[in-house]
């Protein structure tokens, strides 16, 4: 992303298109460098994935589905003590490979996030005067004078994390006296193995398998799903600006259940001005939702998977939301959209929000 | 008035003039701004006028500087620091040799709360406040400077601006009170069942905590707030404090 400066007023989300080609698919070396993959890595916890897909190649994602195993995640309420010390710790930390968030929002409350092994804390001024954890500041210098906010990180996958070693006790120290109540966490266990005896048995967590919603035989209004041949190249810069803006309106539309895009819908024209952009062709779409606590390289597979599996002239369209961080609210997303008949091709939109 | 030497046919001012200046210029000088110059040897005072004002004025002078020997007077640094009287020892930096001093400290505070160690509140605060810490174990809990959090010791100095405390390791450790909190702990020396109450005056807080093993006994523990504290110990004494904006609150 591009260094903006961070400013103390509130700024709207900003939108970033890219129209690109995928790189060839190799089974055995899945890619995650180049975009878009890297851009879905990028994101650190994902909320929603929706995918819309005409409706006559469901099957085939139904087939993709069978394979795959269920993501599933987990709420427990638990205090940090309990995830820094004991069987826990060992087991699913130093050794496995977990993610966790933490109840409460960024601006306001305290947030713990757990991921790829380094425990992010966001704490206000007290929470971190009381931990004794050196962390950085955080927030918009400008403003830091009223309620400065820190961030403090700990990176517990390294050697010196262990109890009896003194960056540890001062963790442990912190936990005990600052973070002693515990709070609700997600909890989503990246690696395949579970460990057995379970150590997040004891604080009885609820398991959540996330199953798609499926809505199938939508019918709608098609829009242009190609992208025009100027929108290549320099020149054709507001070509591409107008086919993504209207071809991300349409499936935002579709992912809000909007009835605008049904095909046969009669509104006044004085309530909403909206028209599906196009020549009026009509088609089926079917959009499958997964809402839960999801990891980005499953978003990832999810991915390759679909662009592996579906027939190369067919579109279909797949969308990422983070959780939301912040006061405002506002989350961050990206979405991908294949065209129809240009197999490679994709249009990428990442909705990047203020915090 | 002339300084004539009698050895020389010229005085010792001719010679250096004639050296920087040509003669005429030289002798010039010298008659104008030199020969007659008068050379004060000493400040112009009055003589004596008789040998008893003489003796009077030896007198007082006598005197003066008697009164002035008996006054203390403050030492200075270097005073000071040679007699290194905040200096301790290596032998001495043990942590067991300040226990007994810890155990007189409570003994200490039991005796000036009296009934007050029960119940807390602002009668507690106040018999506090006076009160001196010099081998209180104190505990940093709260500070702007988040790596002294967790330090703990025995006061050994309480200076104006800092405790000077010694750890359980044999470590003298300086911890400078401001935006500090203090949490210091006194175990009540009776079994009874005691309640919990907390109230705030000012610069200390009080808290009470009864533990739930029946092998401890319940203690009185209070908050200090390092930034409201920042007097000596023998000022504090009489001084009434009064809530001063706090940046931690």
């Amino acid at each position: 992303m591009l260094s903006f400066p961070t400013s103390s007023v509130y700024q709207s989300s900003k939108c970033f298109v890219t129209y690109g080609v995928m790189a060839h698919l190799d089974p055995n070396q899945p890619p995650s460098k180049s975009k878009p993959w890297s851009t879905f890595d990028g994101q650190d916890f994902i909320n929603r994935v929706e995918v819309i897909v005409p409706q006559g190649i469901v099957e085939k994602v139904q087939k993709i589905l069978n394979e795959k195993a269920v993501p599933e995640y987990k709420r427990v309420v638990m205090s940090l003590h309990d995830i820094v010390s004991g069987d826990f710790y060992t087991r699913y930390i130093k050794e496995g490979d977990v993610m966790m968030l933490s109840e409460g929002r960024r601006g306001i409350d305290n947030v713990f996030t757990l991921r790829n092994g380094i425990l992010t804390m966001f704490l206000d001024k007290e929470a971190y005067e009381r931990a004794g954890i050196v962390g950085k500041p955080d927030g918009v210098k400008g403003k830091r004078g009223l309620k400065p906010r820190w961030v403090v990180e700990v990176d517990l996958t390294s050697a010196s994390m262990v109890p009896g070693k003194k960056g540890f006790d001062r963790l442990i120290y912190a936990s005990k006296n600052a973070f002693g109540t515990p709070i609700t966490w997600l909890f989503c266990n990246l690696s395949s193995t579970v460990p057995n005896p379970d150590p997040l048995a004891p604080h009885s967590p609820t398991c959540c398998a996330v199953e798609p919603s499926v809505q199938q035989n939508i019918h709608v209004m098609l829009p242009i799903l190609k992208p025009p041949v100027e929108a290549i190249g320099l020149e054709g810069r507001e070509e591409l600006e107008y086919f993504s803006t209207e071809l991300y309106e349409w499936l935002s539309l579709i992912r809000l259940q909007s009835p605008r895009v049904l095909a046969g819908d009669q509104i006044d024209p004085y309530l909403c001005r909206y028209q599906v952009p196009g020549d009026g062709l009509q088609g089926k779409v079917c959009k499958l939702t997964w809402q839960g606590f999801l990891s980005p390289s499953w978003c990832r597979q999810m991915l390759l998977d679909l662009v592996a599996e579906l027939p190369s002239k067919s579109w279909f369209s797949f969308s990422t939301t983070t959780f939301s961080k912040g006061m405002a609210g506002d989350n961050s997303e990206v979405s991908l959209f294949r065209p129809q008949e240009a197999s490679g091709e994709y249009v990428l939109w990442e909705i990047k929000s203020h915090e | 008035m002339d300084s004539q030497t009698s050895s020389k046919s010229q005085p010792i001012a001719a010679v250096l003039l004639s050296r920087a200046h040509d003669p005429d210029e030289a002798k010039r000088i010298l008659t104008e701004k030199i020969q007659q110059r008068p050379l004060f040897l000493h400040a112009t005072s009055p003589p004596p006028s008789d040998a008893r004002d003489k003796r009077r004025r030896e007198r007082e002078k006598k005197r003066l500087s008697r009164k002035k020997a008996l006054k203390p007077k403050p030492l200075s640094a270097n005073e000071r620091r040679k007699l290194g009287l905040y200096k301790v020892p290596r032998s001495g930096q043990k942590y067991v040799l300040f226990e007994p001093l810890h155990q007189l400290w409570l003994g200490y505070i039991r005796e000036i709360l009296g009934q007050e160690i029960h119940t807390g509140g602002e009668g507690a605060a106040a018999k506090l406040t006076s009160a001196d810490f010099h081998g209180a174990e104190v505990e940093v809990v709260r500070s702007g400077c988040v790596s002294r959090v967790g330090l703990k010791g025995i006061v050994i100095k309480d200076s104006r601006f800092t405790f000077e405390i010694i750890t359980r390791k044999n470590q003298r450790k300086l911890v400078p009170k401001e935006g500090t909190v203090f949490r210091i702990e006194v175990p009540v020396a009776m079994t009874q069942t005691t309640e919990t109450t907390t109230t705030q005056e000012g610069q200390s807080e009080d808290k009470k905590e009864q533990q739930p093993q029946e092998t401890e006994t319940p203690k009185m523990i209070f908050e200090v707030h390092g930034e409201q504290f920042q007097f000596r110990s023998a000022d504090r004494a009489n001084k009434k404090f009064r809530a001063h904006f706090s940046k931690i609150l």
